[in-house]
């Protein structure tokens, strides 16, 4: 079981490329796909999906090209976009039974699964009710319901706990986790604590082309010893922001707690343990600087 | 006024970068050409005018006010659509602008919008009247003057009513769009039935003559009727049969002051449509609207989500693997399902409706059935029929569907035969009538017309991506056709004379192989 992204870059209309050149392997387990708004991340996806073909390069699944046979890789595609919609006059239970059908599941073997479905998702009270009533988080769920539908073997999921509440997050993390043993999870989002909880590989995308593919813990390898943190009164935050690279900060009623990322340690600042965070800020700002140069 | 023309503004760009717009425009380009190509005259017996500045005026002014006054309509029919679903309605609600002023700009693009195409045919009159060559003397007063009197007016009337249209939440789908057709037809209509017994114009003619062919065509009525005392009086707008042995010369309009007054109160009548239009309105309230079109999510402050995160008891989630049949005997389940999805919704009243026309279809003599009952039959399920090819759209629902497997060999011939079925068990009690009646001509004109109705709702379903199209084309060609069994165009059979079903066979695999191809065009990787 492997998705081989080699060479894939995708250019819209007006000559705009989304994609450079972008090249991946990928083996079971969760690939956590991060980068900035304009990354290139849905276009990746929606390519992965066969919703867009890529302009140059190609795609293989098991070693079927994706362009020559996209069946291939539908057949054992779950597919969560981050803009769908849903058909508001059905009910959960006949909207993904009408999807079942489309995938081309059998009536009785949809039938088990949707209740399964439904009762993983905590929208069986509520399956009778129409989607139109239904609120974002909840339409939400019936999207990863529905990615689910087939016993995908490659799940693709944009942006998938957006709209959910805490407790919906957690499980929809610990589904992630679970179904990953067996099966290429993508999960592309701008949320670094949803992927911190279920990568166990990560792909830093920015400006179109892969900027690291490494694990979490290579990752955090990358900024050990470079984050500081150092206290300043709030009339000099703008000349250390100007100064160096800050992940974050707070005010505390001894002045302002400054996170840094920094090679070198900032005059009387305290080293702290690196978060993913701190990492995919550090990774960006290095392929950037190195743009720029 | 700022405010008003950077609304304008937006409005028109926005729409004019469109390929909508595009498509629109060739039309009243085609339009244009079809004068040019004689192919659309102004025929009095057996004479038109001689090709000169006021003829060409008017003639290419009463086919833009005609015939925009039904494609404009359709056309522009979706100005409060389309803030609603960019959302930027629900901006422009937060701001102090009122009701008043939004439908009355809303209007105001709409007609510039068509003011626009109207321009087109404006030059395509002072073009033709170059490359006709009949009269080299160009009087531009002449030749504009009955763009700026019937067209301007026809049109801003015309951009209300769509406004008007799309507030009214009962007429701003389907039934809207074929409701108007017959709004338009009684206006143009309504102007004949107020003519004297002479059959010439009285004041109130010209208040009601919205698209001004009766207060123009009257004028050259006079004037011919001064130079040959055997002219017998007939006047049309003629498409197809132009043939005509003689020429005349007319020098131009000459209208009465009612006739001035009447263009006026065209406008003013506009911008009252657009005031009550503003009554209507609910200023994108969310709680007043009938319909959720999409799914929109939040995303949630992750640094607060995370907070929360911790604080709960971890759950286990798991999912049984799947053990499913061999997949391929699937179809029929996909062709219920999406009958399901196409009558989804539907209320009492109109299975009520159906079933009621069905039983008439057999109870009925089959001459009524033929050219009575079985005209209503094929109007019933429009809006169903409509929006087949254009839900995924709609909807949202695309990537979830297109990323399946064989969606194109699959999903989109069970939509076909859902949509086939439907015509099958609505227009049922007709077959029902034609096999007793041991009628076989008229149950292979059935078969025809069940297989094509569809058929062509799908296929502009999927090109156009709206359901306007096929509500406008069909019920045109529903009145025109069966309505008036006209030869060419009579899908359902009639009558035995106007019945093609052979033709109609033919238009429906070329419809198919269209809906076909235009679906592959829209996935990536069919």
């Amino acid at each position: 079981m492997e998705l081989t992204i080699a060479g894939v870059s995708k250019r819209y209309r007006g000559g705009v490329w989304a994609l450079r050149d972008f090249s991946l392997r990928l083996r079971p387990g969760v690939l956590g796909l991060l980068g900035p708004n304009g990354a290139g991340k849905t276009t990746l996806m929606s390519i992965l999906a066969t919703i867009t073909r890529a302009t140059q390069g190609e795609v293989l699944w098991n070693d079927t090209a994706l362009a020559r046979d996209p069946d291939a890789i539908r057949s054992v595609l779950g597919y969560l976009p981050q803009d769908f919609g849903v058909y508001p006059n059905l009910n959960a239970l006949e909207f993904l039974e009408y999807l079942a059908a489309v995938k081309g599941l059998d009536s009785a073997t949809s039938r088990r699964r949707i209740e399964e479905l439904l009762s993983l998702v905590n929208l069986s009270d509520v399956r009778k009710r129409p989607l139109g009533g239904y609120s974002g988080g909840m339409k939400q769920r019936i999207g990863i319901a529905q990615a689910l539908l087939n016993d995908p073997q490659i799940l693709i999921v944009d942006e998938p706990t957006a709209g959910l509440d805490p407790e919906e997050r957690v499980r929809f993390r610990n589904l992630l986790s679970e179904l990953s043993g067996e099966r290429v999870i993508i999960l592309s989002t701008h949320i670094v604590s949803d992927v911190e909880a279920t990568a166990t590989d990560i792909a830093l995308i920015s400006g179109g082309r892969l900027v690291a593919h490494a694990t979490p813990e290579e990752l955090l390898r990358q900024v050990e010893g470079k984050v500081w943190e150092d206290v300043v009164p709030s009339s000099a935050l703008q000349a250390v922001k100007q100064r160096y690279l800050i992940s974050g900060t707070a005010r505390r009623a001894d002045g302002v707690h400054i996170r840094i990322l920094s090679a070198t340690a900032p005059n009387g600042a305290q080293p702290l343990i690196p978060t993913l965070e701190d990492a995919y800020l550090y990774c960006l700002n290095t392929h950037r600087a190195g743009g720029a140069a | 006024m700022r405010v008003l023309y950077h609304l304008v503004r937006a409005d028109f760009l926005e729409r004019v970068r469109r390929y909508s717009f595009l498509v629109t425009l060739a039309a009243a380009t085609y339009l244009g050409y079809c004068c040019e190509t004689g192919k659309l005259v102004i025929r009095l017996d057996e004479y038109r005018g001689v090709y000169n500045s006021a003829w060409l005026g008017c003639l290419m002014a009463l086919v833009s006010t005609t015939f925009l006054t039904l494609i404009g309509f359709y056309f522009v029919k979706n100005a409060l659509e389309r803030d609603q679903e960019t959302r930027v309605g629900q901006i422009l609600a937060t701001t102090p602008m009122t009701k008043s002023f939004y439908t009355t700009a809303k209007t105001i693009s709409n007609f510039v919008v068509l003011a626009s195409m109207i321009g087109v045919m404006a030059l395509a009159a002072l073009l033709m009247q170059w490359l006709k060559a009949e009269d080299p003397h160009v009087d531009l007063w002449a030749l504009l003057s009955p763009f700026l009197l019937f067209a301007l007016p026809a049109m801003a009337f015309t951009a209300a009513l769509a406004v008007l249209f799309e507030t009214l939440p009962i007429l701003r789908g389907g039934a809207g769009n074929v409701l108007y057709f017959f709004v338009w037809t009684a206006l143009l209509a309504v102007p004949i039935s107020s003519m004297d017994k002479g059959g010439r114009p009285t004041d109130a003619t010209y208040f009601t003559d919205l698209t001004g062919v009766v207060s123009v065509m009257s004028n050259m009525q006079a004037d011919l009727r001064s130079i040959d005392p055997n002219y017998k009086n007939g006047a049309a707008l003629t498409i197809g049969d132009t043939a005509t042995s003689k020429k005349f010369l007319w020098k131009g309009l000459r209208l009465s002051p009612a006739a001035y007054l009447s263009r006026a109160t065209c406008l003013l009548m506009a911008l009252g449509v657009a005031l009550v239009a503003a009554l209507f309105f609910h200023r994108f309230d969310p709680a007043r609207e009938w319909l959720v079109k999409r799914a929109r999510v939040e995303i949630l402050d992750p640094v607060n989500g995370e907070a929360a995160l911790s604080a709960l008891p971890v759950q286990t989630a798991q999912l049984t693997p799947l053990v499913r049949a061999a997949s391929g005997s699937s179809l029929p389940c996909l062709v219920l399902a999406e009958l399901k999805l196409m009558l989804k919704g539907q209320r009492w009243w109109w299975y009520a409706v159906a079933g009621g026309l069905f039983t008439a279809s057999i109870a009925a003599p089959l001459n009524d059935v033929r050219d009575g009952v079985a005209i209503a039959v094929l109007i019933w399920p429009v809006l169903v029929w409509s929006q087949m090819g254009v839900r995924e759209a709609r909807f949202n629902t695309a990537p979830l569907i297109f990323s399946c497997e064989r969606s194109l060999q699959r999903q989109l011939p069970a939509v076909w035969i859902a949509g086939v079925a439907l015509a099958v068990v609505t227009n049922g009690g007709v077959a029902i009538r034609l096999l007793i009646a041991a009628d076989r001509p008229g149950f292979l004109a059935w078969v025809a017309c069940s297989l094509f109705v569809p058929s062509l709702a799908l296929a502009l379903g999927i090109w156009s991506g709206t359901s306007k199209a096929f509500e406008a084309v069909y019920t045109v060609g529903w009145y025109v056709g069966p309505g008036h069994q006209l030869p060419g165009l009579d899908f359902l059979g009639a009558s035995p004379e106007s019945a093609r079903p052979q033709f109609f066979l033919f238009l429906t695999a070329a419809l198919v192989v269209a809906a076909y191809l235009g679906r592959r065009a829209k996935l990536a990787n069919a």
